[in-house]
């Protein structure tokens, strides 16, 4: 192996980048975040005829212009060192708007190659480039490309090959802005070059002195540079006196005469058929009336797929789990360290097997994610809905993920990710944990056919999930005309056409976000099984008000049934443990809202996840191993609860903090610990308060303050 | 500012793009200074001097997309006020 390339990948959104480079790097992908910003890092390697190249994913972006936290990434990446090559992904259906960034990478020179996209569609738009012409003009070879076939990058590949063979021997782009402008942006540069910045002195100063005049926060935010400012503001007004011009983009209307100028001469049209079939698809899906009712039946057929598709896959899951701790309990001899044995077994295979369940869900759910965002239709999905949402301080882009978290809130708070708006971004995310997930489900399906009649449970599921939707609205609402108050980014979105995914980035895409999951769950998830376990258990107690352990004895050896004494010792034990002291010592604080200190303690447990706290109040009320379907949990509970205390249970589950894992990704969304605590404090005061009204108005009204037994 | 473009009276032939009907052919013409888009706009190339194709209003309002270059953007109807355009060839009808 000889030198290592650094090659990037720049583009427009949508021009099929993230395509060639999942081609190019298969699973050999890195995913993470620039510092400080939300913004996807995506980096990858591959040999190349024994090269050695490392490729970076860039941010899609329309322009350098720094007016997205994208574009900063994007200009901060390339101004750096040690870029050995730029490959410029552009679609070429679109040819003239996709220069336009093109015109400004071309001003880096930087040894470029550009990739004309979408070959394939130009074609049959029956577009014809005057190659030679072309990569004369920009300085750089082109590569005519089909971004989804591994055959259609093997252009790509050679060309690469070529030009990483001669890169002290690359062209230079002849871009003219005309020539009053040049002057103008001569000038700037020769003080630029006065100053002699050893950070930037890979870069030609025409690129710097183009974006001063373009007044580029980026480039503003260069402090080495501030000494010129003076000449670009008067260079500004020179031109401004000459030619009329409007200051803040006249360079943009200079860039595309520019390039307008030199697509005529090198693009012709043989016939216009343009997207004849995505705009007819177009006309029914974005339809005045038809597209709200299909939008509905599509999510219905995302839901549908996450969830019903997935449960058997489910189901092999967990009984792997249940065959692997039974081993692990015959295999590991009792005798030896008998406390790691019951943590291992009870603690960390139950507990993150637990949580590895939902991994077919979320595999799933991804999958049916990557194929409505690469077929194009989540664009439109956003263009149908963005009305309705607005009403509510939220945008389209917000309506796929506050549908998903129904399902789990933590894929969905990454699904956030598709809004650019930083401030609908962070309402969405802030809102999303009022969705109510599928691991609530278990405590609804546990306590509402207890206590509610048969013709009621079902609008008592309904009620609970509307008040949680309408709760996430109401506040969306607020906290735009209060916390998140003034003017949002200009929204601008494009609806590219419709495009058959293709399976090999639709697996990829999915494995990416199971891997994710999967991290959490040797984590997070693993360190909180842990930590309850050891509340669950520790200290033990050894003396008990009555002798079980005889007692148990007398009555095995009459042939009774032992199962009523060792559900009482198990509960005395509880109550001297961790989870028992702190629920007992927190039970004042949650008797107003109708909580004893059982149902504190299951709260608590169900912080690492929603399901424990089902589990929690089985082996509380002494049943052993709960699940939703026992009934001998449902009569205990109807035996020592109100209906009304069993419908602020269900209230504040819903309203209360999600679980660990939501709380993190959150922390991780916002980039801040922050925001993360204010959430949680908010999520649990709001839960708090409107339990204890409930409660309470409950009690004075007497509804449902009845024992039923 | 408005005027009557031909002598069925079908629209007006200058507009900005939140006010003019779906079919329209226009080119942009103008945008507006206070316009906080501007950049934003030049970017996709809504630049005064391009065509732009109005493709359709979106189901529960807000949104108007517009085939610009050869793609096709969604922008809010705010945002379109500060597009001025002026009708391709007249009356289209």
């Amino acid at each position: 192996m000889s030198k290592k390339f650094r090659i990037v990948l720049a583009g427009n959104p949508n021009c099929g980048k993230t395509c060639i480079f999942n081609v190019l790097t298969g699973a050999r992908q890195h995913v993470g975040n620039y510092p400080g910003v939300t913004v996807e890092s995506k980096s990858g390697s591959f040999t190349l005829n024994d090269m050695e190249i490392e490729l970076i994913d860039l941010p899609g972006v329309y322009s350098l212009s720094s007016s997205s936290p994208e574009e900063a990434v994007v200009f901060e990446e390339l101004t750096k060192k040690g870029i050995d090559l730029i490959v410029n992904v552009v679609d070429s259906t679109i040819l003239q708007r996709s220069l336009y960034l093109t015109a400004q990478l071309a001003e880096l020179h930087i040894p470029m190659l550009l990739a004309f996209n979408m070959s394939d569609d130009a074609r049959k738009k029956g577009l014809k480039f005057d190659i030679p012409k072309l990569e004369k003009y920009f300085g750089a070879p082109i590569a005519q490309t089909v971004g989804n076939t591994s055959r259609g990058v093997q252009v790509l590949k050679e060309k690469m090959v070529d030009t990483l063979a001669k890169l002290d021997d690359h062209g230079m782009p002849m871009l003219s802005y005309g020539a009053d402008f040049d002057d103008a942006i001569n000038a700037v540069a020769e003080k630029i070059d006065a100053l002699n910045i050893e950070k930037y002195s890979h870069i030609p100063s025409r690129f710097f002195a183009i974006k001063l005049l373009e007044k580029d926060s980026s480039a503003m935010k260069i402090e080495a540079m501030k000494s010129v400012w003076e000449e670009v503001d008067a260079q500004i007004l020179h031109l401004k006196n000459k030619h009329a011009i409007i200051a803040d983009t006249f360079m943009a209307d200079r860039r595309y005469a520019m390039l307008s100028g030199a697509c005529h001469n090198a693009i012709s049209f043989s016939q216009e058929k343009r997207r004849e079939i995505s705009d007819k698809i177009d006309k029914i899906i974005t339809n005045k009336f038809l597209g709200f009712p299909l939008f509905l039946a599509i999510m219905y057929a995302t839901f549908w797929f996450t969830f019903i598709c997935a449960d058997p896959l489910m189901g092999y899951i967990e009984d792997f789990f249940g065959w692997f701790g039974g081993v692990v309990g015959n295999v590991w001899n009792p005798e030896t360290l008998p406390f790691i044995r019951s943590m291992v077994i009870d603690g960390i295979i139950a507990g993150v097997g637990g949580v590895i369940v939902f991994l077919p869900n979320i595999l799933f759910l991804f999958f049916a994610i990557a194929i409505l965002e690469e077929s194009g239709y989540m664009s439109r999905a956003a263009f149908v809905m963005d009305g309705v949402m607005r009403k509510f301080g939220l945008q389209g882009k917000s309506f796929v993920p506050l549908v998903l978290g129904f399902g789990c809130n933590v894929p969905a708070i990454m699904a956030t990710r598709t809004i650019e708006s930083e401030r609908d971004r962070k309402i969405t995310i802030m809102v999303l944990p009022f969705m109510s997930c599928g691991a609530r489900l278990p405590i609804y399906a546990l306590i509402i056919p207890a206590f509610f009649a048969k013709q009621y449970q079902a609008f008592t599921m309904w009620m609970i999930y509307i008040i949680g939707v309408l709760v996430a609205l109401i506040a969306a609402r607020i906290m735009k005309s209060t916390l998140f108050k003034g003017d949002g980014e200009v929204y601008l979105m494009e609806l590219p056409p419709y495009r058959m995914p293709s399976f090999k980035s639709l697996m990829l895409h999915m494995w990416d976000r199971g891997r994710m999951y999967l991290q959490k769950a040797g984590t997070i998830i693993l360190l909180t099984s842990i930590v309850l376990y050891i509340c669950n258990t520790y200290p033990e107690k050894k003396d008990f008000s009555v002798d079980y352990d005889s007692k148990i004895t007398e009555v095995q050896k009459a042939g009774g049934d032992t199962s009523a004494l060792e559900n009482a010792q198990l509960a005395e034990k509880l109550e001297h443990t961790i989870s028992g002291r702190v629920g007992k010592t927190l039970e004042p604080f949650f008797a107003p809202i109708g909580f004893d200190w059982k149902i504190t303690t299951a709260s608590i447990g169900a912080l690492a996840a929603k399901e424990v706290f089902v589990a929690q109040m089985g082996i509380l009320y002494s049943e052993g191993e709960a699940d939703e379907e026992s009934e001998g949990l449902r009569a205990q509970l109807v035996k020592h609860y109100t209906p009304l205390q069993a419908f602020c249970i269900m209230l504040f589950c819903l309203l209360s903090i999600p679980c660990l894992a939501t709380l993190a990704i959150i922390k991780r969304e916002l980039n801040s610990w922050k925001m993360a605590f204010v959430e949680a404090g908010a999520l649990f005061a709001l839960a708090y308060v409107a339990t204890l009204i409930v409660y309470q108005l409950g009690m004075v009204l007497h509804i449902g303050t009845k024992m039923l037994q | 500012m408005r005027q009557q473009c031909c002598s069925c009276g079908c629209a007006d032939s200058k507009g900005s793009l939140a006010d003019l009907p779906v079919g329209t052919k226009a080119t942009v013409v103008g945008i507006s200074p206070q316009s906080r888009g501007r950049k934003k706009f030049a970017d996709v190339g809504i630049v005064p001097g391009t065509e732009l194709l109005i493709e359709a209003h979106a189901p529960f309002g807000g949104l108007i997309r517009v085939k610009v270059m050869e793609a096709s953007m969604a922008l809010h109807k705010d945002d379109a006020a500060c597009i001025m355009l002026e009708k391709n060839g007249g009356c289209q009808r």
